[in-house]
């Protein structure tokens, strides 16, 4: 029996399938509205990749539409599988920062991959992926540009970090001012704030080293760059940071196939 | 409706949830006998405050803490101000109107819910209005102000216990005499006279009310354990609103059989006991029956309170009643997190923790509460020391737009996933 990931997230739906704790195959697929069929369709599309077929797998989901897939055998939270997910890649770590489309969450983990403590953030839209997005437009740069503008930045200027609104009309206002506010300072500012949200909830459950980051969001390397100044140390990333909660279900999907769990 | 109807219809609407509730669970094969006679307790309470008008009762009404004991010695009709509040959102689930009406009169939203709540209610007419308003310093800036504002909004006279912070004999001595000039106030506005002999019994009576709740709380000890998890919230009813009643020790010796009766069974409050937890501070009365619901799903139960159900040492001295209600507002198990934050309050925490074998607790983090915000982290990183994980849950005691039930749930399936993964 082959164990799948699956972690269906607002904006992508990732799956991984593992044998031996091996990875077969992946893939990263825009969420539809449906979360079932865009599941369904990620799913396939792994499957596909490794030659293998439907039956035979034990299916652990993840993510915010975990639970509305009928064809997954355990809905696990998201906490739970960023742990064993990142421990998987990086057995050092002890905290993960996962950033989402949506929502950031702090996982402190052991050194079994078993959730200490977590943090998440879910209220506003300020210090997330959607964020971002937003900012990126309203720069009309793109969020590549973005990424290598805040790198070649002295300074930032000083954007709101407690509500996302707030800081896009503070966004606007620097665009405006005479003289503008050079971008790639715009844009420190933005990853300024983003970070500061993300550091206020590493700090609720303690810091401890080493830290990885996890999600989309931790392919900008501008705001990873940021993150790392704010903590003082580097940042683990993994190559493909999206993929680590799908990841971790399949581990725990392959942990119930070892246990002979239907 | 006339303004007396009016006047009383929260009273109502609580009384009709308890009648339901009752009649609901007389269907029931499991129900206890103990929570039968709670809800005809609260039945009985409400019913008299109800009344009270044609029946030519002296109401007062008195914030939190305060020393009822002396109300009902003096035969008067007590309303518990912020628990009339709370069962509003908790039998009703409804606490909208209240709480828009408490904004309009100016108070902010970062105001303690009970309190915006409350003053939103007398200003509204829906609860009838007291001939005294009753209130301390004890135990915040809330409680201190709230009385105050409602003296006004109820045109009513009112009378202020100035309660110290610390305790020391100097303090208690002190407190005596505040409730000494309290009796000489209620005796002059009701025209009835203090009965210090059935004070007494009052006080005697309380002690044993405090000494079954330290039974009960040995018997939730027992794994697994008898007591569900919403029940602490009879235990807390039964002091907040009887105290030194004889209903109240009816009711208590009949849980205590109850639950020993239980614990010899081995019989459990959930039918698979798998996580035993300590709740920190008082969870949002309008998800009390999902939280129970998923309390069942997952094998969880809340075993200790330590904040609400664990009282300090100490007996009460029938032969010095005053000075026994004065040395009681020192005990009660709030007291720990809202009197001066020493070793003390944080050892009973571990204390709790090792005692009743928790394996996680739940911190209810009221957003409206500075008191229990400000140890959120003092209380998490106390009890991580001994490596007891706490789940800390942003919500609102009585306004439900401040949380949902999906986050609630969300993070509780977190929270016992982390538990069974350990």
């Amino acid at each position: 029996m082959k164990a799948l990931g699956i972690d269906i997230g607002s904006l992508t739906t990732k799956v991984v399938i593992l044998e031996n704790s091996r990875i077969l195959s992946s893939v990263i697929t825009t969420s539809g509205e449906e979360a079932e069929s865009s599941a369904k369709e990620a799913v396939e599309k792994a499957l596909t990749q490794a030659g293998l077929s439907f039956d035979n797998l034990y299916i652990v989901s993840t993510g915010v539409g975990r639970k509305s897939i009928a064809f997954s055998q355990q809905p696990k939270a998201i906490t739970t599988c960023l742990a064993r997910g990142i421990c998987y890649l990086f057995p050092s770590v002890r905290m993960v920062i996962d950033m989402g489309a949506e929502s950031s969450t702090i996982v402190k983990l052991n050194e079994r991959g078993r959730v200490k403590d977590w943090a998440n953030h879910d209220k506003c839209a300020a210090g997330t992926g959607i964020f971002l997005q937003q900012m990126a437009r309203l720069m009309q740069v793109s969020m590549e540009e973005m990424s290598k503008l805040s790198l070649q930045a002295k300074s930032s200027a000083s954007i709101t970090s407690t509500c996302a609104v707030f800081a896009e009309s503070e966004v606007i206002s620097h665009v405006h001012r005479e003289p503008p506010t050079p971008k790639e300072e715009i844009v420190a500012g933005i990853y300024a704030s983003v970070i500061s949200r993300i550091m206020a909830l590493c700090k609720r459950v303690g810091i401890e080293k080493d830290v990885a980051a996890a999600g989309g969001v931790a392919l900008n390397r501008g705001l990873i760059h940021t993150l790392e100044k704010e903590m003082g140390f580097g940042v683990l990333v993994p190559d493909t940071p999206q993929l680590v909660a799908a990841i971790g279900a399949a581990i725990l999907a392959e942990e119930n196939v070892e246990k002979g769990l239907k | 409706m006339t303004s007396a109807e009016q006047g009383n219809s929260k009273i109502k609407a609580i009384i009709r949830a308890c009648r339901l509730i009752m009649r609901m669970n007389q269907a029931l094969p499991e129900a206890r006998k103990s929570e039968a006679m709670y809800y005809q307790m609260l039945i009985n309470y409400f019913t008299r405050l109800l009344n009270a008008r044609e029946n030519g009762d002296f109401v007062a009404a008195h914030t939190v803490f305060f020393p009822a004991e002396l109300i009902y010695a003096m035969d008067m009709v007590p309303m518990h101000a912020e628990t009339t509040t709370w069962m509003t959102a908790l039998f009703t689930g409804e606490c909208s109107d209240i709480l828009a009406a408490g904004a309009e009169l100016g108070l902010a939203y970062e105001i303690c819910t009970p309190h915006r709540g409350l003053a939103g209610a007398f200003a509204l007419g829906v609860l009838p209005r007291p001939d005294v308003m009753l209130w301390s310093n004890m135990v915040c800036d809330n409680t201190a102000k709230s009385g105050e504002l409602i003296m006004e909004i109820c045109n009513c006279p009112g009378f202020f216990i100035d309660h110290p912070f610390k305790d020391s004999e100097y303090e208690r001595n002190y407190l005596v005499g505040e409730m000494e000039d309290m009796v000489h106030f209620l005796e002059e506005k009701s025209g009835r006279k203090m009965d210090w002999d059935k004070l007494s019994e009052i006080v005697a009576r309380m002690d044993r009310q405090i000494e079954l709740v330290r039974e009960v709380n040995e018997l939730r000890k027992a794994v697994p354990t008898p007591f569900h998890s919403q029940g602490f919230l009879e235990l807390v009813s039964s002091d907040y609103l009887f105290p030194g009643q004889p209903e109240a020790i009816e009711y208590l010796e009949t849980l205590k059989q109850e639950l020993a009766d239980a614990v010899k069974e081995g019989k459990g409050a959930v039918s698979n006991e798998r996580f035993r937890l300590m709740t920190l501070f008082l969870p949002p009365m309008h998800l009390m029956a999902f939280l129970e619901k998923i309390s069942q799903e997952y094998g969880a139960v809340s075993v200790v309170e330590p904040f609400f159900t664990y009282w300090g040492e100490g007996r009460l001295d029938p032969t010095k009643p005053l000075e026994s209600v004065a040395k009681k507002s020192y005990m009660i198990p709030e007291m720990r997190m809202y009197g001066p934050m020493d070793e003390r309050a944080l050892n009973s925490i571990v204390d709790c923790a090792k005692q009743y074998k928790v394996d996680g607790a739940i911190y209810y983090a009221d957003v409206g509460c500075r008191h229990t915000c400000a140890t959120i982290k003092l209380f998490k990183d106390t009890l991580n020391n001994i490596d007891v994980p706490v789940l800390t849950l942003d919500c609102d005691v009585v306004d439900p737009t401040a949380t949902s039930e999906e986050e609630v749930g969300e993070k509780l399936e977190q929270f016992f996933e982390l538990l069974e993964d350990r």
